[in-house]
């Protein structure tokens, strides 16, 4: 794994902890028990303080799963000039 | 602290055994990260405690304040803003703001502040309260420039204000002070409009964590150091007294030495409120006795014991000074102006915290009152404190006279004029109590703590029986110094807690303490709830001389017993208050 799939299964592993390391990878809002309302605000909040961006509100019903958030990231990232 | 850090904190396990400590968290907004920074915050600094924390519902604070006065909670954050006052002064409102709503929106302030003093009031505060005032900036109502500060502000304010002085009156409230809060998390980074209007939640991520930040050490304050060890030269005064002699030293604003002064006020002022205070110099001992014959001194000799002042190493003066005050090592400040001797010191007290006084630098001077303030503050202060240092060197002197080491002669204590005085009162309960408990270590039955709403709980049950021991004699008050709690089943008295200070040692008032069981209270037989602890050797000691063999988990001990195997005491017991 690549530091930014470390950093964000971090995140992942921080909000849903019955999470195993393999299981993380395939999360999505539809295989993750717990995966809430509530939690997706805590998880996108840790995922906007880890990496230091904002994620556009429009865009979150759109980010519900661990791939999909990597590429948003490794996108988003590369915009910033990281 | 992180969001990802409190997550993560939140998710270990508690300690096997961990006490449960439950807090109710009002607010009229979700709380979102504020509950995990707050649950991470208290886990933090107890990881004996099982923390959980129940909130209300959203957009009731009425109704959630109710439900949080009515609960059997361990403790209770209350966070209000602006919004709570009236809907209109928050962003998911959309309520007028046209010009006449001023003075409705006045009303309903006071209304709401008149209601949240009537229910913290109606609850008698069974449990910790941690209360912080609005912290976001008001929306910008009225018709005024920003800069311009106007009537329904500064009205709105003084609401608030009058409010939080009638609630600071209240024991248990413990009021968020937003000066402290200013210096921490700047004002105008505080508040998040878009998470706001997504998902209820106002507070930025650091505004959030310091707030929890700040409620955690309401509802779980670390526990105030309890002395602090000076150095002379350079710090209570400029100079070194050696080379300028007792009349070139300084500290005042002649010669700009206003910063040792201020110092000397500071330790005189903390000495006041029970902290022990002890120097450690290196230096003439005749000329340090000499400037402290100074009339214009701010700091008396009297509060500074002991005096250590001669040329050996400074960890051997605080190890000798740790000694006579029996205090461990991490309860303590030891303040130098060398870095090298604060380096000596550290490395063989690696648990004292060793703070640099920054001689030539006022703002530095007043930053470590303001750090001071933070590591010995105190919440009430109790005769105890106004007696500790006192009492500490009598019980020295005590120990000096009676110059045999642990063994104390019959002649000797009958000549010391020991009074006893046992208080057996539950109402009102004294904080001492509590504070006694928690912190004895050594002659502690069993090492239990309690929490100010479990103590409360278990006190108030009608067979507990609470009973306090305050001690002097001609050298002396050594204040409250015994708690013995038990509850009562006929004639056996099943002893839960029991704790002594350890300044009282060798007394034999724990022999007292019992008999003033058996024969105050009719009690025939007591069952103590004894547990080993690391620390508590000289209860286990007494226990086994007493008992007649290695203490057991429930010792038994008839009045026949006791009879046979007590040690004679010479305290005249003076009264015994009922309440």
């Amino acid at each position: 794994m690549d530091e930014l799939h470390v950093r964000l299964a971090r995140c992942f592993s921080a909000v849903f902890p019955s999470l195993s390391p393999a299981r993380i990878l395939k999360a999505q809002s539809s295989n993750v028990e717990g995966w809430d309302s509530v939690a997706s605000v805590t998880l996108f909040a840790t995922i906007e303080e880890e990496f230091g961006i904002e994620i556009d509100i429009q865009d979150l019903k759109a980010l519900l799963s661990f791939e999909k958030l990597i590429v948003y990231l490794q996108q988003t990232l590369k915009q910033n000039g990281f | 602290m992180k969001l990802i850090e409190a997550l993560e904190i939140l998710k270990q396990a508690p300690t096997e055994g961990a006490i449960p400590f439950e807090v109710y968290m009002v607010s009229s907004f979700t709380p979102l990260h504020l509950q995990t920074f707050l649950a991470a915050e208290l886990r933090k600094r107890n990881p004996n405690r099982s923390v959980s924390l129940s909130s209300g519902l959203y957009g009731d604070i009425r109704g959630n304040l109710t439900r949080m006065a009515q609960s059997k909670s361990d403790g209770a954050a209350i966070v209000l803003e602006w919004s709570d006052f009236d809907p209109r002064l928050g962003l998911r409102s959309l309520g007028s703001w046209d010009p006449e709503v001023t003075e409705d929106l006045l009303n309903n302030a006071r209304q709401f502040a008149t209601f949240l003093c009537a229910v913290l009031r109606s609850m008698l505060v069974k449990f910790p309260v941690s209360l912080s005032s609005p912290t976001l900036p008001l929306p910008p109502v009225t018709h005024y420039p920003s800069w311009h500060s106007n009537k329904f502000d500064l009205s709105l304010k003084q609401c608030v204000a009058s409010m939080l002085v009638s609630i600071s009156e209240l024991q248990n409230v413990h009021i968020i002070s937003s000066d402290r809060l200013d210096i921490s998390s700047p004002f105008n980074r505080r508040l998040d409009p878009k998470s706001e209007y997504a998902s209820g939640f106002p507070y930025q991520i650091p505004h959030a964590s310091e707030m929890a930040h700040l409620h955690a050490n309401q509802l779980l304050p670390l526990n105030p150091k309890k002395g602090l060890i000076t150095d002379l030269d350079d710090t209570v005064w400029l100079g070194i007294l050696g080379e300028l002699g007792v009349d070139g030293i300084s500290w005042d604003l002649e010669h700009g030495a206003q910063g040792h002064g201020s110092y000397q006020r500071f330790l005189q002022s903390l000495s006041r409120t029970g902290v022990l205070l002890a120097v450690a110099s290196k230096n003439n001992p005749q000329l340090v006795d000499e400037a402290f014959r100074r009339t214009d001194l701010l700091l008396s000799r009297n509060h500074l014991y002991p005096m250590e002042a001669h040329w050996g190493p400074k960890s051997e003066s605080v190890a000798r000074i740790l000694k006579t005050w029996n205090v461990a090592a991490d309860s303590i400040v030891f303040i130098d102006d060398s870095p090298m001797e604060l380096a000596e010191v550290k490395a063989v007290h690696p648990q004292i915290e060793c703070l640099l006084f920054p001689k030539s630098d006022p703002a530095a001077i007043l930053d470590l009152q303001y750090r001071l303030r933070d590591l010995f503050g105190k919440r009430s202060i109790t005769q105890e404190d106004t007696i500790r240092q006192e009492s500490i060197r009598v019980a020295e002197e005590f120990r000096a006279e009676s110059a045999n080491g642990n063994v104390i002669s019959d002649v000797f204590l009958r000549q010391a004029e020991a009074e006893l005085t046992f208080h057996v009162q539950k109402h009102p309960l004294d904080p001492r109590a509590i504070e006694l408990v928690n912190k004895t270590n050594q002659f502690n039955l069993n090492g239990k703590r309690y929490t100010d709403a479990s103590w409360l709980t278990y006190i108030k049950q009608p067979n507990t029986l609470l009973v306090m021991a305050s001690y002097r004699d001609k050298y002396g008050p050594l204040g409250k110094i015994a708690v013995i709690a038990g509850r009562k089943e006929r004639r056996t008295l099943h002893v839960d807690t029991w704790v002594m200070s350890c300044r009282a040692f060798s007394r034999r008032i724990e022999h007292h303490c019992i008999e003033e069981l058996f024969e105050r209270h009719e009690i025939e037989e007591i069952v103590f709830y004894f547990e080993w602890t690391p620390q508590n050797g000289p209860i286990q000691e007494f226990l086994a001389e007493l008992l007649g063999g290695s203490p057991v988990a429930q010792g038994r001990l008839t009045r026949n017993c006791f009879a046979e195997r007590r040690m004679k005491t010479f305290h005249k017991v003076l009264e015994t208050a009922n309440g």
